[in-house]
């Protein structure tokens, strides 16, 4: 049986996988259809209260919306950045690569405190708004809807543009130089050749930054507390904080989660396919 | 490429870069000067400074952040890799399977699966309650997509096939092909992946919070617990932070160009 000892290197990834990755989900699943309290039985209860109270409905709302919002406006900036990026190439390219990856780790936490003492009551351009008059600074709804799609847009670029710029890499210049012997402008590459090529990158960046926006907790959760809804910060509480803890409907919430990612995903791989098949 | 061309794509670029720097540059200024009520800050100062470097307190959650950042990659990276040499030697077949395995941690991202597994391994027996257990074993699984991805696509670009045949055709056996020649010739991608996997666990709030927040606090609940005491403390310790990290990037991406040079030369 020597032959078949190379399964062992499999095994670690299967448990790894298996056991805080499957195993959880599933779980996770079977819990939201019990009951509260540790009764017996099945109940589909908290999917009911989800979709008729307002506090959660709202949450679903906001969040499809500052999602996809986010989503769509880092892709554009990416794109144009990307693009701008990959023509540059050499040291420039490198350089700003470097700044994205850095400043793609500043998110969370300390990118709301920034905001915070950007836009916030007593921020420093809330103050110099106040100064020069300019009303839209000086009173700039940071924590509202816009304040918090502002910081996602913030998070959404850097994470965007470092997907997309080994995408604009694989165009070939063979293909630009074709374009151009036969007669086609600039514009004639990008809109026949460059964005069919690159279209299943975009549509995949733009899924995992729309799943990026739809999960993320601590930017929202640390600029705005509990005070605004949105999914996540629903459902966190139900697991922990101050509220009363009831993890069975905390895990129908997640499941609604789960399920808008994976519709999400779906969508998106599968009109990419059908991108693919119709350029070929 | 046109000079015209190559101006409005360095335009594009400084505008992405003041937009992005924007938040950290005035973090750093609201950082030194304690009092901005006016357009200029005044009273410039290195107290806050001062005050986190003393902080034993401060230096344990960034010692904390180092440890969680480095290990689960480091461990997620490896059976990675291993689980590829079955599928790459034996079983290509297996791909899609470990795809799906391995992009499944996008849809629970976040929030999602520290959730998860705290409410499957909450009351589980040791090791599984343990919080580190639980942590590192979560941010491995929140790491795998990037891991797997810049793995697989650096394979992609390559003949593994022939590269595979012509050692063995010199007598190399099939682990030591693919773990002395294919994942050499990978390994930018590995420092890339790897790069981005720990910029993100080392920006995380939201698995520590549920998971580990009082067992093992990093600088991120550090940060979150300041946050609430003092703007100009934060700032400073966002900024150290943020230092900290660059310097981890920097190492990295001149290892990377270290590679490429030894590949141009070799």
């Amino acid at each position: 049986m020597r032959n078949k000892a190379y399964l062992l290197a499999v095994i670690p990834f299967v448990m790894l996988a298996g056991m805080f990755e499957i195993l959880p989900v599933l779980a996770t699943i079977i819990k939201s259809f019990l009951p509260e309290g540790g009764g017996v039985g099945l109940t589909l209860e908290h999917y009911i209260s989800i979709f008729t109270k307002p506090l959660y409905v709202s949450a679903v709302k906001n969040s499809l919306l500052i999602s996809a919002a986010s989503a769509a406006i880092g892709l554009v900036v990416a794109f144009a950045a990307g693009k701008a990026a990959c023509e540059r190439g050499g040291r420039v390219k490198k350089v700003f690569m470097s700044i994205l990856n850095m400043v793609s780790n500043f998110s969370g936490v300390p990118l709301a405190f920034s905001f915070i003492i950007l836009f916030g009551n007593a921020g420093v351009i809330t103050i110099l708004g106040q100064k020069l008059g300019i009303k839209l600074l000086a009173e700039f709804p940071l924590y509202t809807t816009w304040g918090l799609m502002l910081t996602y847009i913030y998070f959404q670029i850097p994470l965007a543009t470092l997907l997309l710029i080994p995408a604009f890499d694989s165009i070939r210049k063979e293909w630009r130089e074709a374009v151009s012997i036969m007669g086609g402008t600039d514009r004639t590459f990008w809109r026949k050749v460059g964005i069919p090529v690159l279209l299943p990158s975009l549509l995949g960046t733009f899924s995992t930054l729309f799943a990026n926006a739809i999960s993320a907790y601590a930017t929202a959760y640390a600029l705005l507390m509990n005070n605004y809804s949105i999914l996540p910060i629903r459902i966190a509480e139900q697991f922990k904080g101050d509220i009363v803890q009831r993890p069975e409907f905390g895990s129908a919430l997640a499941v609604i989660l789960i399920l808008i990612m994976v519709f999400s995903m779906t969508v998106t791989q599968h009109v990419a396919k059908m991108t693919g098949g119709t350029a070929s | 490429m046109t000079t015209k061309k190559k101006t409005g794509a360095g335009i594009v670029i400084t505008a992405v870069v003041i937009y992005l720097m924007i938040p950290l540059v005035f973090t750093f200024l609201y950082s030194l000067f304690r009092e901005w009520m006016d357009i200029l800050p005044s009273s410039f100062t290195l107290r806050a400074y001062g005050e986190i470097f003393t902080d034993m307190v401060f230096w344990l959650s960034v010692g904390r952040t180092l440890i969680i950042s480095v290990v689960p990659i480091g461990i997620c990276m490896t059976i990675v890799l291993l689980a590829m040499y079955v599928i790459v030697v034996y079983h290509p077949e297996w791909d899609k399977y470990m795809k799906i395995l391995c992009t499944m941690p996008y849809s629970i991202q976040g929030v999602i699966l520290p959730i998860c597994v705290l409410a499957l391994y909450a009351d589980a027996p040791e090791p599984f309650s343990n919080r580190i257990f639980m942590l590192t074993s979560t941010y491995c699984i929140v790491v795998l997509p990037y891991i797997y991805q810049g793995v697989r696509n650096n394979l992609n670009g390559m003949n593994v096939k022939g590269m595979l045949e012509a050692a063995q055709m010199l007598g190399a056996g099939k682990f030591y092909s693919f773990f002395h020649i294919i994942v050499p010739n990978i390994m930018n991608g590995i420092v890339i992946s790897s790069m981005l996997a720990m910029a993100i666990v080392f920006g995380d709030f939201v698995v520590i919070n549920m998971l580990a927040g009082n067992y093992f606090p990093t600088a991120q609940m550090y940060v979150y617990e300041i946050m609430k005491k003092s703007s100009q403390k934060t700032c400073a310790i966002i900024m150290v932070l943020f230092a900290v990290t660059l310097l981890i990037s920097m190492f990295v991406f001149l290892r990377g160009a270290d590679d490429k040079k030894e590949e141009k030369n070799g």
